[in-house]
């Protein structure tokens, strides 16, 4: 909202400068965004508080300030309405509008509005159209009640307020044409034509001109709900529609209605006749029970109830006080927002202010520490980021192009997706049922910008159809993703680094294993369609815990890779369930290491294209003695023999003497019985000892 | 026997001590002139074959000569070593210019920090972690919280409906309704975290998903000036203890009385400049007593119990802290940004 403090001024006592106003209007949750304070008037933008329909007039604003400050509000001066016959048959049809009153106004003269009144339309950023617009323009940015003048020869008998009919069309102010209005949006109707979508705004065919000498004054009190369902159909937003559908004062259309006759008679027009009013508000009187020492403690302060009374009479509450509890009456302009003791409690915070009040932080027995979930999360972390990941942060959603560069055609699982009824972006038209997607596009980005080394994670969710879900929607699941590509290291000045590559992913899952305390193994993929089928057949494999699967690494699928329009880099993606990573620790028995030395031993096989070196381990591991600790793959080199592509790996194993002290001859003995055993087991697929 | 020259045996040592420049070298010299054969070693044994009168004299000089000898080769030693340490040192010179090698490791993202660093506060309250999902109904998202169907505070959250009247929670006070429905033990403490959705067109400073952090403190007793406690607490320890703190009434349907904190501009300090826009002060949390309609839809009785409830924005949060003024640069993984953050390049 725009306004002068000149203006303002006019309502109540401010202090002198513009910079205390303005911690003034801050104290009272009138956020100030911006003063110009060598403007004409010192013009403000304000943020008004989303509930408070009062907030939008010099009136609503000077009450909340006189609240703080306890200085009156002057109110503008307001023609006083005798409510008597109607210039017009009024028809009330719909319990959407509460009072409506309709009065007659002609023109004896030419005029416009004192410079005083104009310059309340200035502030606002309005510009004079005619002494009738403005009239009304200017009462509702003093009082906040919104009125409308129609041309009253424009209307053809009786005023009915109802609801729009099936098909009904109507020409709103400014619009090019009549167009269709909603079944059921309260209207102003005379015996033709819709007058105005009601509390929202006019219609062309009866609105004043220069040409008009005759006016029919509405001010009304219609149904926020009404109103607001009415511009959010019609996609109209106007100052009516924001006044209305916050909650506007119901007591208060005839006192709008008097102030634009004010305005109107010293402009040359003059009222004829009485006003005409349907419907009648009957205040409530909300009474709410007062407790003013359960009041003291709960803002702790020791204010006598005197002064209490008498600051919540600043803001317009009738005060039963006495001994016990009192009775509050809420005003009509508050019957929106104020409904419990604790309204009241804001009311005096508010008065006496909020940086005033005593301060204290309540009894705190002790602390609290990481839950489970969030201590593997750190620990598992330490694993991530010690291999060079970095954490980021996707969205949730994504737009259709990115799941199509995965190729799962319709009935594959992951085609499906929960999507969005009204993303105002295509970016957001689903939630992602996969990060894949969005972890190649981030490779892609990179690339892009020239970067080239991607190593990332995240922990997030990802979203699945599921009509058994407990929602009825989607199940939510929570997954660890990462995602590498180009070298596993930043290259340096000393050497290069091996690519980031499955093997290096492996490598972090082995890892995650061993800070977690959980025994990940590797599978093959398998068959049944999922996620891996974005990935390089070949390079690929399930993660399973305890012989349940809980996730799966790989090099992306070649072909994605083409869609990703991703060129000369091979990104590689591993997915774990987050919940498998809070699955209980296996502990690792201690054994005291023997006071020798362990033996080691190195064997070389030359394999054939297709054979995994982890075979020859196995049949090492498993038909080696029980003092053999470990077979491990120390090195490789592929190349060629005979013209056929073959890798030689070097294994190195260690013989403890755990079990007693072995001699060279029984080294020896263990490792020729391990050479025959690998021959007798793979030789046949051209293994052998190189 | 004619007895050996012992100046001329010292010469000779001289002379080979003067051209012996390694340890290698001195070890030769010394082996030469101090070993079993050598000539002082031989002139000692002539001294049997001496006559009584001259061995006194002979002995005592070939022992001089020889104390000379062992003298001379020590310091020569000494002397030889320190060249050829220095020799090495010089030889090993490393171009220590060169950057250093190591695993350069990763970072969290600044977003998770600012929830970590909140959550170490809150911890020292006795706060603890809780989740909710992400989907949602309308009910926890906006009925349970005291924004009813049509009401204008839901424009302020604009809302990604699903299918089946389902939505993306737009804040994460869902949790807390989803709490306060357990009918927990008091007091509860608990704070949530996490990813909220509106659908807003995105530009600079608006996102369609980005994180929020919220905190419930639910007792019996608790009163305003806890609750500014709390956010005062709060605050200071994320903002730095000599920041000035303002509270100012607000508006959250699922708080009364509502209350926004201020801290001082930290450019300013309350003056007024064009970092904050004129006002002094930078919002970071908004705040608030629990609405008595949103115990009241859980089935407490506001009468007997109160609750503090608090939210920052933590990817706001996170901008200011860090300086990224291109937000939605954080929920891309766009790695410049986050190795410039983490490592200035």
């Amino acid at each position: 909202m725009h306004i002068t403090l000149d203006v303002l001024r006019r309502f109540t006592r401010l202090p002198d400068d513009a910079k205390a106003t303005r911690v003034l209007l801050d104290e009272v949750g009138i956020e100030v965004k911006r003063v110009d304070h060598d403007a004409p008037g010192v013009p403000m933008t304000l943020e008004l508080l989303a509930n408070r329909g009062d907030h939008h007039a010099y009136n609503g604003l000077a009450t909340e300030i006189s609240g703080r400050t306890g200085h009156p509000v002057a109110l503008p001066e307001v023609k006083p309405l005798t409510v008597g016959d109607s210039p017009r048959e009024l028809v009330l049809d719909s319990d959407l509008c509460t009072v409506y009153t309709l009065t007659r106004l002609v023109k004896k003269a030419d005029g416009q509005l004192p410079a005083a009144s104009l310059d309340v339309l200035a502030s606002a950023g309005l510009q004079s159209i005619g002494p009738v617009v403005d009239a009304t323009n200017v009462a509702m940015l003093e009082l906040g009640q919104p009125t409308h003048a129609f041309d009253a020869a424009k209307v053809s008998g009786a005023v009915v307020l109802r609801t729009a009919r099936a098909g009904e069309k109507a020409w709103p102010l400014f619009e090019e044409g009549p167009r269709e209005i909603p079944e059921g949006i309260l209207v102003v109707a005379d015996d033709e034509k819709i007058l105005a979508i009601a509390g929202v705004i006019g219609c062309e065919e009866s609105k004043t001109t220069e040409a008009t000498v005759e006016v029919l004054l509405e001010s009304a009190a219609f149904d926020p709900v009404s109103v607001r369902k009415a511009g959010r159909a019609l996609n109209i937003q106007t100052d009516s529609k924001a006044r209305f559908e916050r909650g506007s004062d119901f007591s208060a259309p005839l006192v709008g209605a008097g102030r634009v006759a004010h305005l109107m008679e010293q402009a040359g027009w003059q009222v004829v006749g009485t006003t005409g009013q349907v419907g009648a508000f009957v205040d409530p009187e909300r009474t709410i029970a007062f407790n003013p020492e359960a009041a003291r403690t709960f803002l702790d302060i020791t204010m006598d109830d005197t002064e209490l009374a008498e600051r919540l009479r600043r803001y317009g509450f009738k005060v039963h006080d006495g001994a016990g509890i009192w009775d509050v009456v809420v005003p009509p302009h508050r019957l929106w927002d104020v409904e419990f003791a604790a309204d009241l409690y804001e009311e005096l915070a508010k008065s006496i202010g909020y940086d005033n009040t005593p301060i204290g932080l309540p009894a705190v027995d002790m602390g609290a520490v990481p839950s489970a979930a969030e201590r593997v999360r750190f620990q598992a972390e330490q694993v991530l980021l010690g291999h060079g990941l970095y954490e980021v942060i996707t969205d949730g959603f994504y737009g259709r192009q990115m799941p199509a560069n995965l190729g799962f055609e319709e009935g594959h699982p992951l085609h499906a997706h929960v999507e969005t009824a009204n993303a105002l972006d295509r970016a957001y038209s689903l939630l992602k049922n996969n990060c894949l997607a969005q972890a190649v596009q981030g490779v892609a980005d990179n690339l892009r910008m020239n970067v080239k080394q991607f190593r990332a994670y995240e922990f997030t969710r990802t979203f699945h159809p599921d009509a058994n879900a407990a929602n009825g929607l989607c199940r939510e699941r929570k997954v660890l993703w990462a995602a590498v590509s180009g070298d596993a290291q930043d290259r340096t000045w000393a050497g290069g680094s091996r690519p980031a590559d499955a093997i290096f992913l492996k490598g972090i899952v082995t890892e995650l294993g061993v800070q977690l305390g959980l025994p990940f193994t590797f599978a093959p993929v398998g068959d049944e369609p999922g996620l891996a089928d974005a990935l390089h057949p070949g390079r690929r494999l399930a993660v399973e815990l305890h012989g349940q699967r809980v996730g799966l690494l790989g090099e992306v699928h070649p072909q994605v890779v083409q869609a990703f329009r991703i060129k000369r880099a091979r990104p590689c993606y591993l997915e774990l369930d987050w919940e498998a990573l809070m699955s209980p620790r296996t502990s690792i028995p201690y054994v005291e290491p023997s006071r020798l030395q362990d033996v080691h031993r190195s064997l070389a096989f030359t394999l054939p294209h297709g054979i995994e070196a982890g075979a020859v381990a196995r049949v090492m591991t498993e038909q080696g003695p029980r003092w053999l600790k470990s077979v491990r793959m120390v090195d490789l080199f592929a190349h060629e023999e005979e013209g056929e592509p073959v890798r030689t790996v070097t294994y190195e194993l260690t013989y403890t003497h755990d079990l007693g002290e072995r001699s060279v001859d029984e080294l020896n003995a263990a490792s020729e019985a391990l050479i025959e055993a690998v021959d007798q087991a793979l030789g046949g697929r051209g293994v052998k000892l190189r | 026997m004619s007895r050996p020259d012992v100046d001329t045996l010292l010469s000779d040592f001289r002379t080979d001590l003067a051209a012996a420049s390694t340890p290698e070298a001195l070890e030769d010299v010394r082996r030469a002139h101090t070993g079993k054969k050598s000539p002082l070693k031989l002139a000692l044994r002539s001294l049997k074959d001496l006559a009584p009168d001259e061995r006194k004299a002979f002995a005592q000089k070939v022992n001089e000569t020889q104390k000379l000898v062992e003298t001379e080769l020590a310091d020569a030693r000494e002397r030889v070593q320190a060249q050829a340490l220095a020799a090495q040192l010089q030889a090993e010179w490393q171009d220590l210019s060169l950057p250093g090698v190591g695993v350069p490791r990763g970072a969290i993202h600044p977003v998770t920090e600012t929830e970590r660093e909140a959550m170490d506060v809150l911890r020292r309250l006795g706060f603890e972690v809780v989740e909710g999902p992400e989907v949602e109904g309308p009910f926890y998202n906006f009925d349970a919280l005291n924004i009813p169907e049509h009401h204008p505070a839901r424009d302020l959250q604009d809302t990604f409906w699903l299918n089946g009247g389902l939505l993306l929670r737009s804040h994460t006070t869902t949790v807390q309704a989803r709490i306060l429905e357990q009918k927990p033990e008091l007091p509860l403490r608990v704070a949530a975290m996490g990813r909220v959705y509106r659908n807003e067109a995105v530009d600079a400073t608006h996102l369609a998903m980005f994180h929020q952090f919220e905190g419930i403190w639910v007792d019996e007793g608790l009163t305003f000036a806890h609750l500014k406690g709390v956010l005062a607490y709060i605050a200071r320890a994320l903002f730095g203890e000599e920041r000035r703190v303002r509270f100012k009434p607000k508006f959250y349907p699922y708080t009364e009385p509502s209350v926004g904190v201020d801290v001082a501009c930290k450019v300013c300090d309350g003056e007024g400049c064009q970092a904050c826009h004129g006002a002094g002060w930078v919002t970071i949390l908004g705040a608030g007593m629990i609405h008595p309609k949103v115990f009241m839809q859980f089935g407490f009785d506001p009468e007997k119990v109160s609750g503090i409830a608090f939210g920052l924005g933590t990817t706001r949060m996170a901008a200011q802290r860090t300086g990224v003024t291109r937000i939605r640069g954080l929920y891309e993984p766009e790695l410049r940004v986050l190795r410039t953050l983490q490592r200035g390049q």
